[in-house]
This record gives structure tokens, C-alpha cells and sequence, in this order.
């Protein structure tokens, strides 16, 4: 609840969204209650719909026409909590976290069906960066749920992976993988919520490093894996969840057999869970910290600047190419004129993507209905010439240089030259404009 | 923020077959649902522009147009006539035309200026309704809800700078590839000409011919020659105009109509391209509409229209330029 109130307020559709999580609860001790008296005889009341609901709605809300499917969801949650189960140390138990298996089922279905535009998951899982010191402020609320429910190996292991695998891409390949942090905040969010339900993750330390450590590689390997069929990405830290819920009784098996080992039993010092806990906080707040100090979390990232993505498409970097369209795509989605024209001259000229003609007059055409000249002139004399570039105009900087944050509409034009030439826009600094 | 340990471990239960069917048969059955409610290109296009679906059909006449050569007018050159080549006097002379704009003054001490243009050929109507459906129709363009609103022998209206440009170039491609148009337009289509916007100064030069008329009959404004100060739109032929320099009909009024040209100041240039790449569009628009007072259909009006605009009042008409 302490996400949605801190988001919300920096993501105004959050707040016009608490009557429909109003709904979602009392939906879901209404479906919850009729569920457990179809199958036993008596019902405890208790919190338990809160955090199904609150989890599904961090990741996924579908838009308002479609939002019956909402409710079709936490069912498809509760049904799957209720039905699918095995026995795991002698008791029948649920296989699947109840928000995750909802959510990874319903992503599935989305992308299935070519239907993902139906939901806000876009929207969701870049806006949270709206709010300022997003990352810090997850680390806290994370530091508290840490020390009251011992997700700590999990969490802190899935970040370290995600941060490791992060750091080692963007050496080996002088790119970031993710294109404007080392971890997106989503991500960050879904790592200490997703995979963190005690019923259907390991219980042993070993096991719950391990769970974390999969979870990490599963959203690492998703993200490229989604991108390369074209898939939104923001699936990925969605479709792992049910996968490695499966996955629980082989970790807890593997964790058997090495606990019988020698050299484990040496490396296992004899602390309690709960000073063991505190050591692995510590740990993390150590991890966090550095990642911190070294700019890997809130604040400015190399890959938030288009030119750097220029730069390194124009090296023939790996994936650059297809990151500089992808930001494009969302920059002109954004209605910056600029990006549109950018991108009709890419697919006109099909130097970095497949030339589509068709396409290309598409973007053309959207960059002049934005007023951005450069467009209209390559529209007026397609397909005769090589097509026009332009810098950006004062309104469309307006929003390349956000970061991923609000719109800068009300910046002076000077700071805003400033901020551009910060960014490397060397026009911005020729210009003089930049005080 | 963690889920808190799930009740519900009953070791006395076994999971429902039943139960396991609902789930599995409520996930096919949205699946389904969501498979044929996905947006197909088309529609996603329509909803891009916030747009209607071209009509289905057209009635097979309308008098003095062909419907088997895409409504264009049934003449040897299917609508496009000739303006000869030669020099013309350009803008508003405050001297001759008070009530010329600022903005139509060649310089501060020069009203007008000459401007020397090659042949080209322009349409005699506006771009109508029923000629822009049979684009539509044919290439399932997206438009929005009020372009093809109005009667099939009215301009088309409601339609932006790029969305004028893309019936040209499909008028263009269409007109190269038909083996069924006129001998006589098939000589004027060679490699170096073009179906196109015309230029402000063709526009112009069109509409006032060589003499420097205020209007394109005259010197007086005349309800009979145009519709302005109106309701609406009328048809495309409606005010016979016998003695308008090249037998063109609407150069004042019914609808504003794009041009090729950016909105910049006087003196224009030949080579008719924008000076500031990193200034907001904007693209001349002429000869005023039916909303329009009398000074606002003068040949030498200019206004500059912002070419994502779609507006009721706002139309083209097509020419053939050498490139």
C-alpha cells in the first residue's frame, strides 16, 4: 500500500484506480469465501486477499472497457490457489504464488493473443519511475518486509544476480543491457514481491538463494528473449514466477542432497533464522549502498540519452540499433516530432532496420501533423531524396530529456538547452542557447 | 509487502478434477475472447486516427465525373487543365487592393512582385468526397469521422497537409499504372512531372491569371461567383465562373486549400523551401472558404495552416507539376 500511496502521488491514474482495488477486495473475499464453502465447511476471515490483490495491481490493470477481465484474473488467482496443488512435506499445499500464477497465466494469454494493449502494463512499469528516489524508497519499504518475513536471500539474491548480469553485459559490450538503468524499477518491485510468498518458494537458506539467484536469470533471459520476438518486455519479470514455483521441489531435493555434504555443513555457521536474517540484511544494505554510490540505481543513466544510443548504433554496438528505435518508437508514441521523423528516415532509408516505405510515410507523416518541418519536407519529396534531419525543437527536448521522468514543460528554455547539451546534444552547446 | 504464509494447507483435501477443469476452461474460454477482440491492422490504423471506415459503396453516377476513372471530372484530361507558361504579378498591392494583409506585400515599398512559372496543369474542382472515398476505398487510408461526411459531389474537407499528399501520391501512382486513362494525360504524366500539390504561386497565378484581378472574375466581390459568408459546403461545380482566367471553379471560397508551399514571408522563392527547419510547421492554405468574409477569398489571400489540422472548412485541389 506504502508503493501505491508514495506512486501514486507522482502517477495521478493510481489514485483514480482505489475504488476499482476497493472492488478487487471485495471481490476477492466474496469469490474467496464461496470458494472455500463449495470445498469445506467453514471460512477464516483474514488478510489474506489484500496482498493477492495489491501485488497483481502493482504489475497489471487492465484498461478501463476491459477491466472486467480484472476481476476474470484474481478468479483465474483464487481458483488456482484452491485447485492446483501437491503435496510438499506431507501437506496438500498450492503450487503457485496466487498473484503471480494470475499474472503469468494472463501475460501469457495477452502476448498469446497479440491482445497486450488492453492493459496499463506498459504504462505501469515505466511510470513508477515518475516518483523520485523510486529505487530507495522500494530498498526501505524491502528492509521492512525483510526483517519481518526472512525474504532477504531471495530478494538480495535475484538483485544480485540482475545487477551482476547488468554490470557484465554492459563491460563486455560497452552497452547497458536494460536500456536506461542496470534494473528496472518493476523488476525491482517484482523481486521483493513476486517470488518472496514463503508457501510457494523454499524454506531452507540454501534453497531460497537459489530460487532468487533462478529468478534473476529467468527476468535476465526474458528480457532479451521477449525483445527478440518483439514482445513487450515488461513481461519478463511476469512470466518466470510460475516456472520457478514448479521448480520448489527440485530446488528443495538439490538442497537435500548438498546438505549432506561436507563441505556445505563446514560453510554453515550456527546462527539463529533471525540472526541469520540480519546478517543477510546487512549484506544487502552493504550491496545496495555500493550499487547506490556507483549510480547503478536512482539518478542519471548513460542509456537515458538518445545520443549515446546514436553513437553506440553508429559503432555498431550490440543491440544498439534496435534500442535507439525502440526509444524512438516511445518517444515519438510520446508525440516528440523529432523521434517520428527519426524513425520514417530510418525506415525509408533501411540502413538500420528493414526499410518499410510504408511505414516510413506513416512516421513522416505523424512528425509533420506534430509541426516538425523536417517531416513534412521528407513527406513532400518522398521518395525523391535522401530524407532531411533536423535538431530537436524546444518542445520535443521537452520530452526526450526527461529520464524516464515527468515531462519537462515548464523548464526555461535556457535550462533546457543546459540540460540537453548535458546530455549530449552538441547543437544544444553550439547553439549558444546553453547559458 | 510479502505474502504472508497462504491458509489454506488442508492435508485432508485432494485438488478437484472439477475444479482444475473450470480453471483450464475459464482460461481457454478468455483466450478465445481476447483472440478475437485483438485490434487488426486496419482497425488499429482507423483508431490511430480517431477515424470511420471508407463507405462501402458509391453510387455508379454523379453527373459530369466518371466513376469507372475514380470520380475525377469526365473531360480528355480528367479534370486537369492547362495553365500556360509565363511570368505573373504576385501578392497584394495595397495601392490597387486595400484591403490586402501584411503578409500578402512583397516589401515594405513593393505590393507585388513577378513571379515566371513553366506550364503546369491544375484541377478545375476541388479534390471532392467522392474522389477522396475512392482513394479510401482503395487503399484503406484512415481518415477522420467528418472527412466523407458530406455529399459525394462536395469538397472533401477535414483533412490534413499529409493526408492531401497521400491522395496525390496515390492519384499519382494510380494514374501511371491505369492502361485505361486518356492519351492526352498519359503525355502529361511523363517521368519529370508529377501529381501534386500545387505551389502558392501556381495557386495564385491560377486563380488571378496575368491582369492582377482581385478576384478571380474581377474587382468586386460577388456572392453569385463563390460560396462564402455561407452555411457549408456546396458542390464542386455550383458557381460557373466563364470569365475566371482558366475556366476554374471555387478558387474563392467553399473550401481553404492546401499548397506545397511553407508559410514564410514575401518575397517568394522559387525554390519554394523552407528557411528554418527547427521552426513549427506550418503550410500556406488559399482562397478562403464558405465561413469566409469577402476579403478572405481574394486571389492573393495567404493563410498558414498547421498540417495536422482537420478542419470542416479546409480542403485541396490537385496539380501536375514538372518536378
Amino acid at each position: 500500500m506504502a508503493v501505491f500511496v508514495y506512486w501514486g502521488y507522482f502517477w495521478r491514474p493510481v489514485y483514480d484506480h482505489t475504488w476499482l482495488l476497493v472492488a478487487q477486495l471485495l471481490f476477492a473475499y466474496v469469490f474467496d469465501m464461496l470458494l472455500a464453502w463449495s470445498r469445506r465447511d467453514h471460512y477464516v476471515l483474514g488478510f489474506g486477499p489484500f496482498p493477492i490483490i495489491f501485488s497483481t495491481n502493482l504489475f497489471l490493470w487492465f484498461r478501463d472497457d476491459w477491466f472486467y477481465l480484472q476481476f476474470l484474473m484474481l478468479a483465474a488467482g483464487f481458483m488456482g490457489k484452491e485447485f492446483v496443488r501437491w503435496q510438499r512435506d506431507g501437506k496438500s499445499t498450492h503450487i503457485f504464488n496466487p498473484s503471480a500464477f494470475s499474472l503469468g497465466l494472463f501475460s501469457l494469454v495477452l502476448i498469446a493473443t497479440g491482445t497486450t494493449d488492453l492493459t496499463w502494463g506498459q504504462d505501469i512499469a515505466t511510470t513508477l519511475t515518475l516518483a523520485p528516489g523510486i529505487y530507495l524508497f522500494l530498498f526501505l519499504v524491502g528492509l521492512l518486509v525483510m526483517y519481518c518475513f526472512s525474504i532477504t536471500l531471495v530478494a538480495g539474491s535475484a538483485a544480485i544476480v540482475l545487477f551482476g548480469s547488468s554490470a557484465l553485459y554492459s563491460t563486455v559490450t560497452g552497452v547497458p543491457y536494460f536500456i536506461d538503468s542496470e534494473i528496472p524499477s518493476a523488476v525491482f518491485l517484482g523481486l521483493h514481491l513476486l517470488v518472496t510468498d514463503p508457501s510457494t518458494s523454499p524454506r531452507t537458506p540454501l534453497g531460497k538463494t537459489l530460487f532468487g539467484v533462478l529468478y534473476g536469470l529467468g527476468v535476465f533471459l526474458l528480457y532479451s528473449l521477449l525483445g527478440a520476438i518483439g514482445v513487450q518486455t515488461f513481461y519478463d519479470k511476469l512470466l518466470c514466477v510460475p516456472l520457478l514455483n514448479l521448480s520448489v521441489q527440485w530446488i528443495d531435493r538439490l538442497v537435500r542432497s548438498l546438505r549432506d555434504s561436507a563441505v556445505l555443513t563446514r560453510w554453515t555457521p550456527d546462527w539463529t533464522p533471525a540472526r541469520a536474517n540480519l546478517v543477510h540484511m546487512a549484506v544487502w544494505i552493504l550491496f545496495f549502498g555500493t550499487m547506490t554510490a556507483m549510480g547503478a540505481t536512482d539518478g542519471r543513466h548513460r542509456g537515458d540519452t538518445l545520443p549515446f544510443w546514436e553513437q553506440a548504433c553508429a559503432e555498431d554496438r550490440p543491440q544498439a540499433c534496435a534500442r535507439l528505435i525502440q526509444i524512438e518508437s516511445n518517444y515519438c508514441g510520446d508525440n516528440a516530432g523529432w523521434a517520428c521523423n527519426e524513425l520514417g528516415r530510418h525506415y525509408r532509408e533501411g540502413t538500420i532496420v528493414t526499410a518499410d516505405p510504408a511505414l516510413a510515410l506513416r512516421y513522416l507523416s505523424q512528425a509533420c501533423e506534430l509541426r516538425f518541418q523536417a517531416g513534412c519536407v521528407n513527406l513532400l519529396h518522398q521518395p525523391r531524396t535522401t530524407p532531411t534531419r533536423a535538431d530537436p525543437r524546444a518542445l520535443d527536448l521537452r520530452l526526450l530529456l526527461r529520464e524516464a521522468g515527468p515531462n519537462l514543460l515548464e523548464m526555461p528554455e535556457p535550462a533546457l538547452y543546459a540540460r540537453a547539451c548535458d546530455h549530449g546534444w552538441t547543437f544544444a552547446c553550439d547553439s549558444g542557447r546553453a547559458p | 509487502m510479502s505474502h504472508t504464509p497462504v491458509v489454506g494447507d488442508h492435508p485432508q483435501e485432494s485438488p478437484s478434477t472439477m475444479g482444475r477443469t473450470v480453471l483450464v476452461v475459464l482460461m481457454l474460454g478468455v483466450a478465445t475472447w481476447m483472440y478475437s477482440q485483438r485490434p487488426t491492422p486496419s482497425s488499429a490504423a482507423s483508431a490511430e486516427a480517431g477515424a470511420t471506415p471508407a463507405p462501402e459503396a458509391t453510387p455508379t453516377a454523379l453527373a459530369g465525373f466518371r466513376p469507372d476513372a475514380w470520380y475525377l471530372p469526365d473531360d480528355p484530361l480528367l479534370g486537369f487543365v492547362e495553365i500556360p507558361a509565363g511570368p505573373f504579378q504576385m501578392g497584394g498591392d495595397p495601392t490597387t487592393d486595400p484591403q490586402a494583409f501584411e503578409n500578402e506585400r512583397w516589401s515594405g515599398a513593393r505590393g507585388q512582385g513577378t513571379v515566371g512559372l513553366p506550364a503546369f496543369y491544375l484541377g478545375r474542382y476541388e479534390v471532392t468526397v467522392a474522389q477522396f472515398a475512392a482513394f479510401v476505398r482503395a487503399t484503406g487510408f484512415a481518415v477522420s469521422e467528418q472527412t466523407l461526411q458530406h455529399p459525394l459531389d462536395h469538397p472533401v474537407s477535414s483533412v490534413s497537409w499529409p493526408d492531401a499528399l497521400a491522395y496525390c501520391r496515390w492519384l499519382d501512382t494510380t494514374l501511371r499504372d491505369s492502361p485505361d486513362i486518356p492519351q492526352a494525360l498519359s503525355r502529361v504524366l511523363g517521368d519529370r512531372w508529377q501529381v501534386t500539390l500545387p505551389t502558392e504561386a501556381e495557386w495564385e497565378k491560377a486563380a488571378r491569371g496575368t491582369d492582377g484581378r482581385i478576384y478571380p472574375w474581377g474587382s468586386q466581390a460577388s456572392r453569385d461567383r463563390a460560396n462564402y459568408q455561407g452555411q457549408g459546403t456546396t458542390p464542386v461545380g455550383r458557381y460557373a465562373c466563364l470569365n475566371c482566367p482558366y475556366g476554374l471553379f471555387d478558387m474563392s471560397g467553399n473550401v481553404w486549400e492546401w499548397t506545397r508551399s511553407p508559410y514564410q514571408p514575401y518575397p517568394f522563392d522559387p525554390d519554394d523551401a523552407p528557411d528554418d527547419l527547427r521552426a513549427d510547421a506550418l503550410w500556406v492554405m488559399r482562397g478562403g472558404s464558405y465561413t469566409d468574409p469577402p476579403r478572405n477569398v481574394r486571389t492573393a489571400i495567404r493563410g498558414g495552416g498547421d498540417p495536422g489540422a482537420r478542419r470542416p472548412f479546409m480542403g485541396f485541389r490537385v496539380a501536375i507539376s514538372p518536378l
